[in-house]
């Protein structure tokens, strides 16, 4: 299989960006330019390597899912370097303008109510709930996103959770974007499947074994929910706007 | 040939579409349409490709020119080392340009159907914007994509490949492949999904299919 590998970006009119209140900011998305990570004070030393470090990163992705991902161990504000030119189009999408940014983003909340509910509920919404959706996110309005939003989280009374749970995990040792598969949040004899069930069944290697030392961390919105927690309740309370559990796995900070 | 099951939670499931996809690529390599069956990593999944490479006639050329004689549409990437004097290397070529197209088909497990995911670029590696790409389409198709519902295109990343790819969006597709599959219950004359799938979706986006795909699908019990 050919994977073209992420060639570094050569810096060539760099700006230099201070995220300052990132903990607001993490559930937005990241500006529509690439960048290279290029930490200023932060160790780069927790096993990943320089390569996956450095190299443009997707501006599509959530900006709080990069940091997990990336720089969880980096002190705030998290010092990033933004270039404006050379953009790398064949390794990352190009975000045009706002339209394409809020189809993406639509696009994702679809699929989500795909697994959730057979898209049910998002067809049934007018074109004008849609944009509210969008509209909320982008002008930070708590109110008018989950007006609409709590609706993708409700489930008929006599399931106890949705069809799917919608989630994406993301490791930055494998090359493919990220592990996305088909998962019941309830099993067939009633029981919650947890966290940790999802994690055996479709990333066993970021388990710890039973009696063996803890490699990696799972981290959601940059804290580690405890394994136990049911897989239903994260879905319903920690997804992002997109209505996706974003799940970072990364390894345990040596220090 | 397996006849579709209409149950309801398993509607098209992974395994079914590697069935189906199997004995597509069979028919294609029958007739050298280059559809190929290519595994993740981790073997985990699949999906078919294939790439195809087309002179852009008419497009001022930096420094690749190819002769005359040269066919339109070369099969596979081998047949460009032309010999070095068929080459001309300079300024005031003919103009043209090669372009390479690519053609994913995935399954996709949130919609349970398949998925086309397509991109092009020039030989160095430099990708076509969507534009650039309608302008290879048959007119007749462009009307269709402005006017269809269900051809909404966006640029996702691909999610074993992880570059950006054009992606045919799939939540529509149950819709118009239920009647087919209805139908074809009806007429108890089983089908290729993929077949089927594709040859609606994929000249839209400048993929066409040979008829022969539609007869072996027919024949094959």
């Amino acid at each position: 299989m050919d994977v073209v590998p992420k060639k570094p970006n050569p810096p060539y009119g760099p700006k230099d960006v201070q995220l300052e209140d990132l903990e607001g900011q993490r559930k937005n998305f990241s500006f529509p330019v690439a960048f290279d990570i290029e930490h200023s004070g932060g160790s780069v030393g927790n096993g990943l390597e320089e390569g996956q470090i450095g190299g443009p990163k997707p501006g599509h992705y959530p900006i709080g899912l990069l940091f997990d991902l990336l720089a969880s161990s980096s002190a705030l504000p998290w010092n990033i370097t933004v270039h404006f030119k050379s953009f790398p189009e064949k390794d990352l999408l190009h975000c045009p303008s706002k339209d394409a940014i809020e189809a993406h983003f639509m696009s994702c909340v679809k699929e989500a109510d795909a697994l959730k509910h057979k898209s049910q509920v998002i067809n049934e919404m007018q074109k004008k709930d849609h944009k509210q959706l969008w509209m909320g996110l982008q002008n930070d309005r708590f109110d008018q996103f989950w007006a609409i939003n709590r609706k993708l989280m409700e489930y008929p009374a006599e399931e106890n959770g949705f069809r799917f749970i919608p989630f994406r995990i993301y490791q930055t040792t494998t090359e493919r974007p990220f592990i996305q598969k088909l998962f019941r949040p309830v099993a067939a004899d009633g029981q919650l499947h947890t966290l940790g069930d999802l994690l055996k069944e479709v990333c066993p290697s970021a388990v710890a074994p039973e009696d063996g030392e803890k490699k990696n961390q799972v981290m959601i919105h940059g804290i580690e929910p405890m394994l136990e927690t049911p897989l239903q309740w994260l879905s319903e309370h920690l997804s992002y706007p997109d209505n996706f559990l974003h799940i970072s796995i990364i390894p345990q900070p040596t220090d | 040939m397996l006849s579709v099951s209409m149950e309801e939670d398993e509607f098209f499931g992974e395994k079914t579409f590697q069935r189906f996809c199997a004995e597509f690529i069979k028919h294609s390599r029958q007739i050298g349409d280059g559809w190929e069956w290519r595994t993740s990593k981790d073997c985990s999944e699949g999906y078919m490709c294939k790439t195809y490479f087309q002179i852009k006639p008419g497009t001022v050329v930096s420094h690749l020119g190819t002769s005359a004689h040269v066919q339109t549409c070369l099969p596979t990437e081998e047949a460009l080392e032309l010999p070095l004097d068929d080459f001309e290397v300079t300024e005031t070529t003919t103009g043209s340009e090669v372009i390479k197209y690519e053609y994913h088909v995935l399954y996709s497990c949130s919609y349970q159907v398949p998925v086309l995911y397509f991109r092009a670029s020039f030989l160095d590696g430099r990708p076509l914007a969507l534009k650039d790409i309608w302008e290879g389409i048959h007119e007749c198709y462009k009307t269709q994509m402005l006017q269809e519902p269900w051809d909404t295109i966006t640029q996702q990343e691909h999610p074993i490949l992880g570059q950006p790819f054009f992606v045919l969006h799939p939540c529509k597709t149950n819709e118009f492949m239920t009647p087919v599959l209805k139908n074809s219950q009806k007429i108890n004359r089983s089908i290729n999904y993929i077949t089927s799938w594709l040859s609606v979706v994929g000249p839209v986006v400048g993929l066409n299919l040979p008829l022969s795909y539609a007869r072996t699908a027919s024949q094959d019990e």
